[in-house]
């Protein structure tokens, strides 16, 4: 058992797919109100970070606790107890698509509370509020925008008010005002309902503006985690590449090489 | 060397398909344990295991939008083998044998089973191709980050609707063929409808219906678990969920069947009269 001072633990987890190692030795924490961006190259592994920590996959080697529970060793019904307390905003958004907005949003509180119809609504429309979609409540997802589904998917991850909020590339698809939008919220939600959040993106602005930490993923391992304001000033070369979006450096070496020939 | 190698590569194919035939029956049987398993915790805990809403959306779809079908299917059925029987029974003066005959081998044999072959196809299919679909789009994913159960969530309201809807729907089945057959009884070999009926009374016994009735409720059962097991188990996109749903019929209605002759093979061991 780990100290239950820590919100989220990784604890030298690997996990690979088939021969494909992913993750090598992972270790982090995460405090309550923290909110940490993990940043890495496309298929790095930072999507399958948040399915870990969901219990959704089982790491081939090493522990994942989430508040003092070894999330990979819990039995099916108290991980699904346990995934009660932490909202999930996917990065292509998964909502339901034979339901509309309110049923999307509504879906937990119906499924794992006992509220009345009329707490279900008023919760649903303070959500979609929150998200500006009030006004999109009875569409189906397939008649909205990308960027709408991820706005509705966040307000279905927040209604069960979660400690743990994952969320896989939050600003990816929306305008730029949106996804101040949405960081803003982030921050609010952690400084006024001290919820913790854990954050997988490309976007840096978006990254910096919401990060209280942050963790460089690359080859399977952490290389560097600081604050926003020190990774920046960092001496490590791919982290250095990694936020110039430069095509010199070590990230795309050997392949930059193959497409220079071509 | 080929055909010294030969027999050993026989035996590694059999070995291989045997296994995987094994593992595909390992999960279809723990899916159901799971399902049922979800169901009965989310009970103990003085909750509902799904939303009557879903489960009636489910009968209606399953059961009462497949009475067309199945009634259409069975009453052209019950005219031929009456017309084609009739004739042969006719040569031999014992075309009274027709009523019991449509009956019997309706209530115990073609009824559920022609009704699991149009399940398998229409809702099976169906069934696979839904669930898969958000298993593809991580649909089924969001679901269990929920904290949903998404085998009580989305297989039990489907499971439980058709296996209580193909004993409704074989009954259906039964009494469509049955009266074709009297049409034909009628129009052709002069047996008028209270005759018939007296006949069919005669022939039938509560055990055929019960039979009949068994054996619907264990292939609502089949079909339902190997479309959801096969849904819930798509891999590759849309490709994969094409895939998932050709095999999806084919494996139900091949079970079906399978489990049709294996019901048969024990009861007449047991009750052999």
């Amino acid at each position: 058992m780990t100290t239950p001072r820590h919100m989220v633990e990784l604890r030298d987890v690997c996990m690979q797919f088939e021969e494909k190692k992913v993750l090598d030795g992972v270790s982090f924490t995460v405090e309550p109100q923290e909110r940490l961006v993990i940043m890495g190259q496309s298929g790095s592994g930072k999507s399958t970070i948040l399915r870990l920590i969901l219990g959704i996959l089982r790491p081939a080697s090493g522990s994942i606790f989430f508040k003092g529970l070894e999330v990979n060793r819990l039995p099916r019904r108290k991980l699904q107890r346990v995934r009660q307390h932490m909202g999930m905003v996917y990065q292509y958004s998964a909502l339901l698509s034979s339901r509309n907005v309110r049923d999307n949003v509504a879906l937990p509180l119906e499924e794992l509370t006992d509220k009345s119809r009329a707490e279900i609504d008023k919760i649903v429309d303070e959500k979609l509020e929150l998200v500006g979609m009030k006004d999109s409540k009875d569409l189906l997802p397939d008649e909205l925008s990308g960027g709408m589904r991820k706005r509705v998917a966040l307000a279905r991850a927040l209604v069960l008010e979660p400690e743990l909020l994952l969320l896989d590339e939050p600003s990816a698809g929306l305008d730029p005002v949106i996804a101040s939008v949405i960081d803003e919220l982030i921050i609010s939600l952690s400084e006024k309902s001290k919820v913790t959040s854990i954050t997988v993106t490309h976007e840096m602005d978006s990254a910096f503006r919401i990060a209280t930490r942050m963790a460089m993923l690359y080859q399977g391992k952490i290389i560097e985690e600081a604050e926003p304001e020190k990774l920046k000033q960092s001496k490590n070369p791919v982290v250095a590449q990694f936020l110039s979006g430069s095509t010199e450096g070590p990230i795309l070496e050997g392949s930059l090489d193959a497409i220079t020939k071509k | 060397m080929a055909n010294a190698q030969s027999p050993v590569l026989v035996a590694q194919g059999i070995g291989h398909l045997s296994r995987s035939f094994l593992r595909e029956v390992g999960g279809v049987f723990w899916f159901i344990v799971n399902t049922f398993e979800e169901m009965f915790e989310r009970m103990q805990r003085g909750r509902v295991p799904f939303h009557a809403a879903s489960f009636f959306r489910h009968t209606q779809r399953a059961g009462v939008d497949s009475v067309p079908l199945a009634g259409l299917v069975s009453f052209f059925l019950g005219l031929t083998m009456a017309l084609l029987t009739g004739y042969q029974l006719q040569r031999f003066g014992t075309e009274r044998l027709i009523p019991g005959l449509v009956a019997i081998a309706f209530t115990r044999e073609l009824g559920p089973l022609l009704t699991g072959i149009m399940l398998a196809a229409r809702i099976g299919a169906a069934f696979t191709a839904e669930l898969g679909t958000m298993q593809v789009s991580e649909e089924v994913e969001a679901i269990e980050a929920m904290g949903i159960g998404p085998l009580r969530f989305l297989v039990a309201p489907r499971m439980l609707a058709l296996f209580l809807l193909m004993p409704c729907l074989s009954t259906v089945s039964n009494i469509a063929a049955v009266f074709a057959s009297s049409l034909i009884c009628k129009a052709y070999f002069s047996i008028a409808f209270p005759y018939f009926l007296d006949l069919v009374k005669d022939s039938l016994l509560i055990r055929d219906i019960i039979t009949g009735i068994l054996k619907s409720f264990l292939f609502g059962l089949l079909i339902a678990a190997i479309a959801c097991y096969r849904g819930l188990t798509v891999k590759g996109g849309a490709a994969g969920v094409g895939t998932a749903t050709t095999s999806s019929v084919v494996t139900a209605i091949t079970t079906v069947i399978g489990f049709d002759t294996l019901y048969n093979v024990v009861y007449t061991t047991f009750y052999p009269t």
